[in-house]
């Protein structure tokens, strides 16, 4: 039976859908049978950088409305085997969906076989956030080393909690270790300390996801960038693999370690 | 009428609604059909309001709405009459009720009871706990804490670590200073001397 995960944060901005793009193409790359679902209706991003914009025919509310069938709504990724996407509407808005339709929804696409179902969900704690929580399993919560961020995080684990939901995993994203070694930024143990959730990932800063994402090709499919790796080990953490934690205090650059290499003979 | 969660209640001035601790969706469901049941009666009687033994001012808030909007039935504006009102601050701070809570408290959540509150766990900034009593916290107090609420200055504010955004005791409120303040490593206590909250550290008397 597949698994329904549910990717969150409260507070917008953050890197849901940037994560929800990765983790999903990451574990499709492992050879799982996933589908990323957008259930932010009118507002939907999740398509832009997954890159499958321009082959939207139908979306999340047409398949609910039953306008078509299913299979009619999921986009096949041609560049990874068993990558779909169900893109939200951009026309609507949230209340255009009912939880008790996502929990269907969910529900139908376990049954077409999916091993993983990632919910990238909208900001906020409204009706979109509702809609996104409906039928999943488990709880990925995305935040940044901003106070703010982390409060609202600490918000949404109250819902989650309250709605059944428990022990959702930590993702933080963005971290500068250059700024956390100054003191300048709140290093992730602090972050955990509040939150008291285990930690699931940790993303460095990094400049290839701004390009990744302008592309709309997941920086998870690259072989290099720290930020895939990072990726590439919460999937492998997913898939119940046991994997160290990334050591971003080598995450200079290669001139520079090129430099310090020719300096220090 | 059988006794349950909801009781309806008659006095003078009319009619107000008990309600016995318990879980607010079974409160909810057993209110709604208690009106149900007895809409013709409860047509052209002024409600007074409803009295709680354990509910928060959001929730009395809620059900009052249901009566009033859901049935379209008749709710004063004045409130229950002043006889029926709490009866004055808890006055178990030596000994008295309490409630355990064995969790983390998040942002947004708010624990309210009229009597002491222990909390095995951390208190997240963001977070509200009310007590009529004392208050103790065997983590760290980082949210709200309003102990002594009704107005009774002897309860204290107790935590493993207290860095709370605001405490209030009593009627006094006192807020965290302005800029960095050296965190204590061992357990503190809040409590108002001279009509002003003080933080001491925890020392055992030996």
């Amino acid at each position: 039976m597949g698994k329904a995960i549910v990717i969150t944060s409260g507070k917008g901005g953050v890197g849901k859908t940037t994560a929800t793009a990765n983790i999903g193409t990451g574990l499709a790359i492992m050879g799982n049978k996933v589908v990323v679902v957008d259930t932010d209706i009118g507002l939907r991003n999740l398509d832009v950088v997954m890159g499958l914009e321009n082959r939207i025919v139908y979306d999340i509310v047409d398949v609910v409305e039953k306008t078509c069938r299913l299979k009619q709504g999921l986009i096949r990724d041609k560049r990874f085997d068993g990558l779909y996407l169900l893109p939200a509407a951009q026309t609507k808005d949230k209340t255009a969906v009912k939880p008790e339709q996502m929990l269907e929804l969910i529900k139908e696409l376990k049954e077409e076989g999916f091993d993983y179902i990632i919910i990238d969900s909208p900001a906020g704690i409204e009706r979109g956030f509702q809609n996104s929580i409906a039928g999943a399993d488990e709880a990925f919560i995305v935040t940044t080393p901003e106070i703010s961020a982390v409060r609202d995080a600490d918000r949404v684990i109250g819902l989650l909690e309250s709605q059944g939901i428990h022990n959702p995993k930590l993702i933080v994203n963005r971290i500068r270790y250059d700024m956390v070694k100054r003191g300048d930024m709140m290093n992730v143990e602090d972050i955990i300390d509040i939150l008291a959730i285990d930690l699931l990932g940790v993303v460095p800063d990094d400049e290839a996801i701004v390009i990744s994402t302008n592309k709309g090709e997941p920086v998870v499919s690259e072989e290099d960038p720290l930020s895939a790796k990072a990726f590439r080990n919460i999937c492998n953490r997913i898939l119940g693999k046991e994997v160290e934690f990334l050591d971003l205090n080598n995450s200079e650059g290669k001139l520079s370690k090129l430099i310090k290499l020719l300096f220090s003979k | 009428m059988k006794e349950g969660l909801v009781n309806f209640k008659g006095v003078k001035e009319g009619i107000y609604i008990y309600i016995k601790e318990g879980d607010l969706e079974t409160i909810k469901k057993e209110l709604e059909e208690k009106i149900q049941q007895y809409i013709e009666l409860f047509k052209g009687t002024n409600f007074l309001g409803i009295k709680g033994e354990n509910l928060t001012e959001y929730e009395t808030k809620e059900l009052l709405e249901i009566i009033r909007e859901k049935y379209n039935l008749y709710v004063l504006k004045d409130g229950l009459p002043s006889y029926l009102e709490e009866d004055g601050p808890f006055d178990g701070i030596d000994e008295g009720k309490t409630k355990f809570i064995n969790t983390t408290i998040r942002s947004g959540q708010v624990i309210e009871y009229d009597g002491n509150i222990v909390i095995i766990g951390d208190v997240n900034p963001g977070a509200l706990i009310k007590a009529g009593g004392n208050i103790i916290i065997l983590g760290i107090m980082r949210g709200v804490a309003h102990a002594g609420v009704g107005g009774n200055p002897d309860a204290i504010v107790a935590a493993y670590n207290l860095q709370p955004t605001q405490l209030r005791i009593g009627n006094i409120i006192s807020r965290k200073p302005d800029g960095d303040i050296s965190s204590s490593e061992i357990p503190e206590v809040a409590r108002v001397k001279n009509g002003e909250v003080i933080i001491e550290p925890y020392l055992p008397k030996k």
